[in-house]
């Protein structure tokens, strides 16, 4: 009968270890463009993954083979060790998927729509009522819950289409942009209630566009751009790959040339560039090296007005990789 | 099959959600019904004489014999009665002069015009007046024998009426050789109209409903639904099951309705039922079709409407398929309503049974076969777009 009785096991593939989800060489062409190129990467128990890349870039191409909504040219995905693809119908209660854009009734509300993909996921009739609940309570949509979405504001849609994707408690939850267009308060409850999930050792693969985002809750992060993982690590990692230099700018009135040749003399810093009143320096570990540098600038007679210090982000990352920014 | 449930209950949920849907489910075929029945019944009736001429002895004896005969009788001046004829207004126009009423009052000869209208069914009418007048004759000779026999008149008036108590006088049953007519005799005043709109009614709620399939794929909803264990036959299962169980909501809402409020005789209720589900069947997988090969809703909503409207039109549902010329009635054998309305007509008026039925249940079931079939094709590969 029904294809969910075929036991795990049977379908395992050997090596995919304890990850849940293994994405091995994924490639997905639409006509003439290369949307997603060779992808791989893997998420294990517990593991937030982040997928940051501008516009067009493929993330939602990879999340739609991902959770089987279409096929992969070639490649393969394993959730829970299980080849996933369109017909895998068993294999696909084992995520839980928040779209891109919003895909809830607007013409049932908020609790109806949960009921229905609730039932979807074949829980029972009490499982139901429980984790309807309990979901309307996470996403704090329990005094809304008998009003046609249609009426919700824009983050208490998104709220809804999140709560969706939590059900059935899936092994690997997929979020493709869910704060887009939403106000920072509704942000923060989103971003919140992922890492509370995470700690519950669930998998989450998030994609996103605001480098802030994953900063905060990627465990580690793939840099796409074009359809290709360009770089991944964990944040401190991808930094690195800049050459893991931060930056300094001193502003201040004095001999600035004489500063600069005095600046040079020091280990830490490896390039100094000056124009008419500041002072651009490339240094390693700038938070320690700072006081030295402060020192010996004012040694050599000039007068600081202005010092900052920056430090690299994924910002940075994705303009050393790519040569573009990662906002257009 | 729990996944397909419950995307057809959604169906029905959202169905029922949309307040514009009650009137057009639940009022507008009831007002059809009524008002095409209206129409079909003044046409059906025994016919409709108009009589010109003063009152007199005569006109009351000829319209008293008409209208025992239930024929609707109307009085006017001659001008008018003519101007009636015309306009098909009435079928038989009967002209009673002034000396024509006198020579009646004396026993003489009478002549009474009778000017008939182009239409058919206007040629049974005329039996009917013949009849009529025929017998205001024999009963005016009848009373002139007596009299001149010595009896006076109240007496050979109440000899008659006694002698039309005691004997039975032989029954003139005016046979109708228009087939039209005959096809039509008996067939109550809105069974023909009710039988129509609900076909044509639920064909068009099924065809306009296809605009929520593709919201539903534009909304993403389709795809999410996919993303859960849920497989696409269960996907096209389930929609179909939505629109069927809608159309199956409006078909036996309009046949229990208009059974209530007008009457309509719908025959074996097993029989009808199986000739609706077939049809609802054929009108939830076209609904199918258009859902799955538009992709603007409002568009398709439209779409739907038109459609409805010309497969109705087409097959019977607007003017009745009998008074089709030959060759429309050949393209009408397209449509599914055209076979729904063969077979509700067997029944409703021959008392047909299920082998009578047969034939036309077979046609719709390979309509609903072929569209399924291509309804699912087309779903599934729509499916591959709803991204
Ligand atoms: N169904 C499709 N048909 C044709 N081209 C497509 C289709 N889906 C995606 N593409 C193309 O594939 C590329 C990757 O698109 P994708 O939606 O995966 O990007 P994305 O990273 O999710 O972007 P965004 O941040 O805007 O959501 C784009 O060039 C897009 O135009
Ligand atoms: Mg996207």
């Amino acid at each position: 009968m029904s294809a969910d009785t075929v036991p795990d096991e049977s379908t395992r593939v050997p090596d995919a270890g304890d990850d849940v989800l293994v994405v091995r060489s994924l490639v997905r062409r639409f006509g003439g463009i290369t949307a997603v190129d060779d992808v791989s990467f893997r998420i294990g128990q517990g593991e937030t993954y982040g997928l940051l890349g501008p516009n067009g870039a493929g993330k939602t191409t990879t999340i739609s083979m991902v959770a089987g909504l279409i096929r992969a040219d070639s490649g393969a995905t394993l959730v829970n060790g299980r080849e996933m693809g369109p017909d895998r119908v068993d294999v696909k209660h084992h995520i839980g998927l928040v779209p891109q854009n919003l895909a809830i009734y607007p013409d049932l509300t908020g609790r109806e729509n949960l009921r229905y993909f609730g039932r979807l996921q074949r829980l029972g009739r009490e499982a139901l009522d429980r984790r309807v609940d309990e979901v309307l309570e996470l996403i704090g949509l329990t005094d809304r819950a008998g009003d046609l979405t249609k009426e919700y504001s824009g983050g208490m849609k998104r709220r809804l289409n999140i709560g969706i994707g939590l059900l059935h408690q899936p092994r690997l939850l997929i979020l493709d942009e869910p704060t887009v267009g939403v106000d920072p308060q509704s942000r923060h409850a989103i971003l919140e209630s992922v890492e509370a999930l995470s700690v519950e050792g669930m998998a989450v693969l998030y994609t996103t566009h605001y480098m802030e985002e994953a900063e905060r809750l990627c465990d580690r992060i793939g840099i796409i751009d074009e359809g290709r993982i360009q770089a991944e690590g964990s944040r401190d990692e991808l930094v690195r790959l800049t050459g893991g230099v931060d930056h300094i700018r001193l502003n201040g009135s004095g001999d600035i040339d004489v500063a600069a040749d005095a600046l040079r003399e020091l280990p830490e810093v490896e390039q100094v560039d000056a124009d008419r009143r500041t002072l651009y320096l490339t240094v390693r570990d700038a938070p320690t090296a700072v006081a030295r540098i402060v020192t010996s600038a004012t040694r050599a007679g000039l007068s600081l007005t202005d010092v900052e210090i920056t430090r690299p982000d994924l910002e940075s990352v994705f303009l050393h990789l790519t040569g573009k920014a990662l906002r257009d | 099959m729990r996944p397909a449930l419950a995307i057809g209950v959604v169906e029905l949920r959202r169905f029922f959600r949309d307040r514009s849907n009650i009137f057009f489910v639940f009022i507008f075929p009831l007002l059809l019904v009524l008002v095409i029945g209206l129409q079909f019944g003044e046409n059906s009736s025994q016919g409709r004489v108009a009589v010109a001429g003063d009152g007199s002895a005569l006109r009351t004896a000829v319209v008293d014999e008409l209208e025992a005969d239930d024929v609707t009788v109307t009085f006017d001046d001659a001008d008018d009665v003519r101007e009636q004829l015309a306009r098909g207004r009435s079928d038989v126009g009967l002209f009673v002069s002034d000396r024509a009423a006198r020579a009646f009052d004396e026993g003489e000869n009478v002549r009474i015009e009778i000017v008939t209208a182009a239409q058919s069914g206007s040629q049974a009418t005329v039996q009917d007046v013949r009849a009529a007048v025929r017998a205001v004759g024999v009963e005016q000779s009848q009373v002139t024998a007596l009299t001149t026999a010595g009896l006076d008149e109240e007496a050979a008036q109440d000899a008659l009426a006694r002698a039309r108590e005691t004997i039975q006088p032989p029954e003139v049953s005016v046979s109708n050789v228009d087939e039209l007519a005959q096809e039509f005799s008996g067939v109550g005043q809105f069974d023909v109209g009710a039988a129509q709109q609900t076909l044509l009614f639920v064909f068009l709620i099924s065809l306009a409903g296809s605009a929520t399939l593709i919201q539903a794929r534009r909304e993403g909803v389709v795809a999410r639904t996919l993303a859960a264990p849920v497989s696409a036959a269960q996907v096209i299962a389930g929609q179909v099951l939505g629109r069927f169980v809608i159309a199956m909501l409006q078909g036996g809402y309009i046949m229990a309705a208009s059974s209530l409020l007008f009457g309509v005789a719908w025959g074996n209720i097993a029989l009808a039922l199986l000739i609706l589900s077939m049809f609802c069947v054929v009108a939830a997988a076209a609904a199918m079709v258009i859902g799955s090969v538009m992709d603007n809703d409002s568009a398709a909503s439209g779409v739907g409407v038109g459609t409805g409207l010309v497969l109705a039109g087409l097959g019977g549902s607007m003017l009745p398929l009998e008074l089709f010329p030959d060759g429309m009635r050949t393209i009408a054998d397209f449509t599914p309503h055209a076979w729904g309305y063969e077979a509700f007509a067997e029944i409703q008026r021959h008392g047909a049974g299920l082998v009578d039925i047969l034939p036309s249940i077979g046609v719709l079931a390979a309509m609903a076969a072929v569209l399924l079939a291509l309804g699912s094709w087309l779903l599934r590969r729509s499916l591959a777009r709803a991204l």
